[in-house]
């Protein structure tokens, strides 16, 4: 097989996954196997976070891009996996522990649409920068795509859930303990994996060279200062 | 190993509530046996006393603190990890008897033994719940150095992990008195050659046993808050010497949460 095709049968292959995404199905794809929804989530996540980190593209910055698609895919799982344990604990001690497959196969369609959003969003991303928007406002539009693509993520998660909720109705509460958690813990998994887009007058960085803050304790701070 | 093996089976299956259908409650929870939940709570216990612990040694504390060594987080986090299993011990201890004395009276009329294997079930639960939100825990306090933040954190987790296994508790007294109530009721009707007892006369008996089971049940969570309270400090201030318990009476886990929110919160 040449590369060319191997490349068209890929894409061809993603195509079914993504469109399976929104519409699910009993005998689906993702019903069948969720690894190809992991591959979505390390394939497209690093789109976006390369082009979020491409706001300054000299040669001594454009290490931001590097570090920005490594980080999309952690800031995504890493929060998954932290989140895990208690949520596996909730849904067993409720009697749900059957379904946990469907559960968590939910979650994942949900976070493999975040990451094929954001990667569709990037060029707007690229748009912004080019057009000449300062630091700060790179910041809040790249807020504003997240936020984006975050409820479309979540409708695919809903739409998966639905099917569970209407089996057993407890399926909704462990849905909203599952998006609190990882809402609280993700903001503070971003706030650790900052810079993402880079300020102009920082040192190129993996992380802040400030030893590890909370967000929480931060954000409180920054609201009592105003 | 095998030991270890078999108890992460039982403990599997009690989350899962296969061992406390309504078979098990008719021959008085004999499928929890003690030997093997005590040891399961006491770990799990101890699981999330170790990543409370954590704090004090992950936490930057201000350099020459008069009376504090460098021993003292090691010390603190052992203390945190020995005292979160003891804060249960000690309110069963304080609270086990009336809860004998309720469910003799109004409710299942379970033994002793049962009675007490009902209560450890429920302590696992809730100790399990508290273990598996044990890695959010890690994860903020190596990225926290506000020591307010971390307590109303645990507040937050350990009260989610109470509430689970306060409603696993509310919930099976309530199938048992279910289950206990009407055959004795029936069984009662049999003797005097009556029919049995039918509709609201039923209805009624079980719910006066489920709100006295309510008022228990908040008993139950006051007394283990005020004994978090007692066996402080579990999460060890950075910047104060250690103390296996800080000793003076004045003050309540309420009012101290309350005080570590605002703080938080800069009101």
């Amino acid at each position: 097989m040449t590369a060319l095709a191997a490349i068209s049968s890929g894409l061809a292959r993603a195509d079914a996954l993504i469109r399976e995404l929104g519409r699910p199905r009993l005998a689906g794809l993702i019903e069948r196997d969720w690894r190809p929804l992991l591959l979505l989530i390390v394939v497209f996540g690093p789109i976006y976070g390369a082009f979020m980190g491409s706001f300054d593209l000299t040669p001594e910055r454009s290490l931001l891009m590097l570090y920005g698609g490594i980080k999309v895919p952690i800031l995504i799982l890493l929060t998954t996996v932290i989140c895990l344990p208690g949520f596996f604990a909730l849904n067993t001690v409720l009697g749900l522990r059957d379904d946990f497959g469907r559960a968590m196969r939910a979650i994942l369609a949900g976070q493999a649409a975040l990451a094929v959003t954001l990667a569709s969003l990037a060029p707007l991303t690229r748009f912004a920068y080019t057009s000449g928007v300062d630091h700060r406002w790179a910041l809040i539009f790249n807020a504003a795509m997240f936020t984006l693509a975050t409820g479309i993520g979540q409708l695919v998660m809903m739409r998966r859930y639905r099917a569970l909720i209407a089996q057993r109705p407890a399926h909704r509460l462990m849905l909203w303990t599952w998006v609190i958690l990882y809402a609280f813990v993700g903001i503070q998994t971003g706030w650790m994996l900052r810079p993402f887009v880079g300020s102009p007058g920082l040192p190129v960085a993996f992380f802040r060279p400030e030893p590890f803050s909370n967000a929480y304790d931060a954000l409180f701070r920054i609201f009592l200062r105003l | 190993m095998a030991s270890v093996t078999h108890a992460i089976r039982a403990l599997d299956e009690l989350l899962r509530g296969d061992r406390t259908r309504s078979a098990d409650l008719r021959v008085g929870l004999a499928n929890i046996p003690l030997r093997i939940f005590i040891p399961v709570a006491i770990v799990l216990g101890c699981t999330y006393g170790l990543f409370m612990g954590w704090y004090a040694i992950a936490a930057p504390a201000l350099p020459n603190v008069p009376g504090r060594t460098a021993a003292d987080p090691w010390l603190q986090l052992i203390a945190s990890t020995v005292k979160l299993p003891a804060l249960f011990v000690f309110t069963l201890i304080v609270t086990f008897p009336s809860l004998y004395v309720f469910n003799a009276l109004v409710g299942a009329r379970l033994r002793f033994i049962p009675t007490l294997r009902l209560l450890i079930a429920a302590v696992v639960i809730n100790l399990a719940v508290g273990a598996s939100l044990g890695p959010i825990l890690g994860f903020f306090t190596v990225s926290t150095s506000s020591y307010a933040f971390m307590i109303v954190l645990n507040a937050a987790l350990l009260g989610i992990a109470g509430m689970v296994g306060l409603w696993f508790l509310l919930q099976t007294l309530r199938r048992l008195t279910q289950v206990a109530v009407l055959d004795s009721a029936d069984e009662a009707a049999a003797e005097a050659g009556a029919p049995p007892i039918e509709g609201e006369a039923r209805a009624e008996k079980v719910t006066t046993a489920n709100t006295i089971f309510s008022i228990w049940v908040i008993i139950y969570a006051l007394v283990g808050a005020q004994m978090g309270w007692l066996l402080r400090p579990f999460i060890g201030h950075p910047n104060l010497p250690f103390e296996w318990i800080r000793g003076t009476r004045e003050g309540n886990f309420f009012s101290s949460v309350a005080f570590h929110l605002r703080q938080l919160l800069g009101m």
